[in-house]
């Protein structure tokens, strides 16, 4: 039996006082253990998909199987990690990796005894006492992750995580993931539009077509780790994916709820496609302050 | 906290300036007192307030007074946070509720405190439990709202990841909505405590029952006008220490914490 399995997930959504299907019926297997990344033309529907997996939205049609049983609820057992990590702004580092200890009645001495292992695993005891403001975007997706393993769920879920990290912190990122997959032997769902990062991470990648989404092709990836991105034989395999995402990039052209020049330069991993990320968030930021 | 603080780096400081400010307008005050063109029972002097305050604070009557109101004041407080922030909450998280009672709680916030004086005398009578009634209700409403504008803007991040890790119910709410609320609803307790001092102090002096407001009107009632100066004095002391002390401390640790300043 599949760890979790998607069976026809269809999902809707209200745009402009139309209906728009986002989701066309999504099918998908995920073993124990396999590490699934899911790559598809922005606003495809992938996160949201996740979203379901993880119980925080319920599709419109089809079920989620977790261990066989239909999913109707969120629930640690599938934690997810978020974009930009959601963390809480009120608690320290260490409160915020042991929140989810607390809320499930685990007693202090036992939670800082497990929260210490995990600081210790992603570099974070220096930082235990600082508050989340207090971080680079890196660190706080490194709070994200361990905040999400110390709940040791069957299932981790991790919505482009990496996103919003310049280059260097996310290569390192990169290898991390990969040890604490190889450590830990966590299932994880894993979505981005970064054909990079799913070559270097997966054991399988999904691709997903454009609107509504289905899963177009599963390609098993079983190049032998640590990979980095920039391996020649893992570009060839970059290349294979791409072919499978370019005709889906080009058909979201003018569809697409955000411009189709973003959804064409993020699907190839250029650099064009990275600078405007990001000139994005200097945007954003510069709003805030 | 002056009118005019500004986030810039250089501060200049205008300590001296406040200093003369204020001994020139006693000593004006003393002047226009001594020039004999009002009578003193009408305009007294610095001198006589100044007495009647260390008099006031020898026999411990402006103590006593003080620690009423503030014992009222208190309590009142107190219920208006715990019903303010309870209401907020399920306005926020429950729209029925928001459009039904929500929509009541807009209308009674625009009742200023000093209004509901006279259900307090009737359902209470003359007694504390009236005054307190009083202060409770006109402070309330503002809580609510601010905790309903809090609740509402918390990120949805942050209930989504709460509830994926398994916080549900009573847990989310100490757990998430409240702390991630808390910069609103502390404006929310600010505002509470403006009406409630304003309020334990008009209610006080209509139902004629101990307090600074009380005092006040004891004042009035004797042409005693250095002493209504007097205790104006003191409340005005009152709530601007409770605000650049208490609200003011409260603000920057959350804020800090927060990393918003």
């Amino acid at each position: 039996m599949a760890k979790l399995e998607a069976r026809g997930i269809t999902k809707y959504f209200e745009h402009e006082s139309h209906r728009l299907q986002a989701l066309g019926g999504v099918n998908l297997k995920v073993e124990s253990g396999d590490f699934v990344c899911l790559v598809g033309p922005s606003g495809c529907g992938k996160s949201t998909f996740l979203r379901i997996v993880a119980g925080l939205e319920k599709p419109d049609g089809g079920q989620i199987l977790f261990d066989g049983r239909p999913v109707t609820e969120t629930g640690p057992t599938r934690i997810m990690v978020f974009q930009e990590g959601a963390l809480f702004p009120w608690l320290t580092v260490r409160d915020n990796v042991e929140f989810g200890l607390k809320v499930s009645g685990i007693p202090r001495e036992k939670r800082a005894e497990v929260s210490e292992r995990y600081l210790d695993m992603m570099q974070l005891t220096k930082f235990a006492g600082s508050y989340t403001h207090q971080l680079s975007t890196g660190m706080k997706q490194r709070v994200a992750i361990a905040r999400a393993l110390v709940m040791d769920p069957d299932v981790l879920l991790m919505d482009e995580p990496f996103a919003a990290l310049d280059a260097q912190t996310k290569d390192l990122l990169l290898v991390e993931t990969q040890l604490i997959w190889a450590r830990t032997k966590k299932t994880i769902m894993f979505v981005t539009h970064n054909v990079a990062e799913a070559a270097v991470l997966g054991t399988k990648v999904a691709v997903f077509s454009n609107r509504p989404s289905v899963v177009k092709r599963e390609i098993p990836n079983d190049f032998p780790r640590p990979r980095v991105p920039d391996d020649k034989d893992l570009i060839d395999f970059q290349h294979e994916i791409l072919q499978e995402l370019r005709p889906e990039v080009r058909k979201g052209g003018g569809a697409g709820a955000s411009g189709a020049s973003k959804d064409d330069a993020d699907a190839e991993g250029t650099v064009a496609g990275e600078e405007e990320k990001k000139k994005k968030k200097k945007k954003k930021k510069g709003g805030t302050q | 906290m002056s009118l005019s603080a500004s986030p810039s780096s250089k501060k200049r400081s205008y300590a001296p300036h406040k200093i003369a400010f204020y001994i020139g307008l006693v000593a004006v005050w003393q002047l226009v007192a001594m020039s004999g063109v009002w009578p003193s029972n009408i305009f007294p002097s610095p001198y006589e307030v100044g007495e009647d305050l260390v008099y006031g604070a020898l026999d411990g009557s402006l103590l006593h007074g003080f620690a009423t109101s503030m014992w009222r004041l208190a309590v009142g407080l107190s219920i208006s946070i715990a019903g303010g922030v309870a209401l907020g909450i399920v306005m926020a998280r429950r729209e029925a509720f928001n459009q039904t009672v929500g929509s009541l709680v807009l209308g009674l916030q625009s009742i200023p405190s000093i209004a509901w004086v006279p259900l307090g005398i009737l359902w209470f009578g003359l007694t504390d439990a009236g005054i307190i009634f009083v202060i409770a209700i006109g402070a309330v409403f503002a809580v609510t709202i601010n905790t309903y504008t809090g609740v509402k803007n918390i990120q949805p991040h942050y209930i989504e990841a709460a509830r994926n890790m398994g916080a549900t119910g009573g847990r989310l709410i100490t757990d998430v909505l409240i702390p991630a609320a808390f910069p609103y609803m502390i404006s929310g307790f600010k505002q509470g405590w403006a009406f409630a001092w304003r309020g334990v102090i008009g209610a006080e002096l209509l139902f004629s029952y101990l307090g600074l407001g009380y005092m006040l009107y004891v004042g009035r009632s004797l042409n005693d006008i250095s002493q209504i100066i007097a205790v104006m004095l003191v409340i005005m002391a009152t709530g601007l220490a409770v605000d650049a002390v208490l609200f003011k401390k409260l603000e920057l640790k959350v804020m800090s914490r927060w990393g918003l300043r």
